[in-house]
């Protein structure tokens, strides 16, 4: 009798460790149409809608935990965006001088026709779950194929951006957050247009890197980074330009590159709505990407010429 | 029903645990970082199932809440599941062991729960290949960790024991230690 138990409890256990072994294999060798990437996008239409209604349900304790988490940070907020308010202030009163000349230049050379987010097909979507270990920086959201979202959709909310969506399902769709150590994104610094890459810091979930400055590259803390949008060979990408990323917290030179630190401006961790940009092919975004990624080496349209082409080209997982 | 093989009601308790804590945790403790770090309560859930309910219906928990969890947020298939069937395989020895009736009990197990899940983690993502620079962050984080969901770890013991205590089956073991403290075998009450 003791024996008998004694196998059980072994075979249940191998087995188990055997099946979980087999599906991370599997899982891991086949491409994300494979049989099993399909069976999660089905699970995830299935109960997209239940967690849906789980989190309308959940909302009011949600907010009562982030309440008690806010009041923590707010005295310190308050004071760091007193400063920042009092230099933004006089910041602005200096460039709404150079913008009302900026848009008599644009009009006079007839150059108005930059794209805005709206020419992307902005899809908004509610935010239904999100990976609790700090491996998987990832979100669930309500949308997905039947709203016109794609894989590789940029994805952003209000102050910024905020990933990428890596797999999507009919009523739902997995979004790799900027924090993802799967993501890296092509960006600039917004006062110089100096470009780089933004990778996550691993084992950190609020601290991006920006890489691959040039050493010469003058950065200082507190400055802005943007998406520089995608141009690739590869295919087009819709990642639009000037996305505000993150804010620079520190810098370290390690030559011949530059590396910098800085914090995410969307707040990652209390996502509830965020926007897809869903542009497809053949809209003007597209149409702009596909004439970019055309020209040959050198002659790209982005600031940082043609080392950005090769560079954001190899960024397979980027934006 | 052979023994040791877990009553239908339990597996019913035992899946709706499982359902409504993947989503409790998916949908509002994920969201809701302490020090920059989300309490994770699926270690410290499959951990005490097989603290209460054996080594089988531990690893059995372990292998369904780490599908489900893989399952909904799109991640690796698998790689939950492997860690979970471990970790639920392993309290439930302790309990067929040991048996330990000490009230830090919990909290212990609760700590080398959180500590084997975040651990296991890391080791199997470097293993898949993170291609990311790693920082002695990851460190604090992992520390921080495991002290919240330690701290978590009682009020989430004494919601799963009353959930599934009404289920299982009379241990003797357990019907001694009621008698003796309610002083059914003490030698006073026989006199």
């Amino acid at each position: 009798m003791y024996d008998k138990t004694v196998r059980r409890r072994r075979a249940v256990l191998v087995a188990l460790v055997a099946l979980s072994l087999i599906l991370l294999t599997a899982y891991f060798g086949e491409s994300p149409n494979g049989r099993l990437h399909a069976v999660q996008r089905d699970f995830l239409t299935v109960v997209s809608p239940i967690q849906e209604g789980a989190n309308a349900a959940l909302k009011p304790v949600r907010n009562m935990f982030g309440w008690f988490g806010d009041a923590l940070h707010a005295k310190s907020q308050r004071d760091a965006l007193r400063k920042q308010n009092a230099r933004l202030q006089a910041e602005l009163i200096g460039r709404e001088d150079d913008e009302r000349g900026y848009h008599r230049l644009l009009q006079l050379y007839h150059l108005d026709g930059g794209l805005h987010i709206s020419d992307y097909r902005p899809v908004t979507a509610g935010v239904t779950a999100q990976a609790p270990n700090i491996w998987y920086a990832t979100i669930d959201i309500d949308k997905g194929t039947s709203a016109g979202v794609q894989v590789n959709d940029p994805v952003i909310d209000g102050e910024g951006l905020v990933g990428k969506v890596t797999q999507a399902a009919s009523d739902g769709a997995q979004v790799s957050l900027i924090t993802d150590s799967s993501v890296a994104v092509s960006a600039m610094i917004n006062s110089t247009g100096a470009p780089g890459l933004v990778l996550p810091k691993v084992g950190d979930p609020n601290t991006l890197l920006m890489q691959y400055l040039p050493a010469n590259t003058p950065v200082s803390v507190g400055e802005y980074v943007v998406t520089s949008g995608t141009i690739s060979s590869r295919g087009p990408s819709l990642f639009p330009r000037g996305i505000a990323i993150g804010q620079v917290s520190s810098v370290s030179e390690e030559a011949p590159y530059k590396t910098v630190e800085m914090h995410p401006l969307a707040n990652l961790h209390g996502l509830e709505t965020v926007q897809v940009l869903t542009a497809t092919q053949g809209s003007a975004p597209a149409r702009t990407s596909s004439v970019a990624a055309a020209l040959p080496l050198g002659q790209s349209s982005e600031p940082g010429g043609g080392s950005g082409e090769s560079q954001l080209a190899s960024t397979g997982s980027g934006g | 029903m052979g023994a040791g093989t877990p009553s239908a009601s339990l597996v019913a308790r035992v899946a709706a645990l499982a359902v409504v804590m993947v989503f409790l945790q998916t949908g509002v403790i994920s969201e809701v970082p302490v020090f920059g770090v989300a309490i994770d309560l699926s270690p410290l859930v499959v951990a005490f199932v097989g603290l209460q309910c054996g080594s089988v219906t531990g690893a059995a928990t372990g292998f369904g809440i780490g599908l489900l969890v893989d399952l909904t947020l799109l991640q690796t298939l698998g790689l939950t599941s492997l860690i979970f069937t471990v970790i639920g395989y392993g309290a439930g020895r302790l309990r067929e062991l040991r048996d330990p009736q000490a009230a830090l009990t919990p909290l212990l197990v609760g700590a080398a729960a959180a500590t084997a899940s975040m651990v296991g983690y890391s080791l199997m993502e470097f293993m898949l290949g993170v291609d990311a620079p790693v920082s002695f962050e990851l460190l604090r984080q992992i520390v921080v960790g495991v002290v919240l969901d330690t701290a978590v770890a009682l009020p989430v013991w004494v919601l799963v024991r009353r959930w599934l205590e009404p289920t299982l089956p009379d241990d003797p073991r357990r019907r001694r230690r009621r008698a003796y403290t309610t002083g059914g075998l003490s030698p006073l009450s026989r006199t």
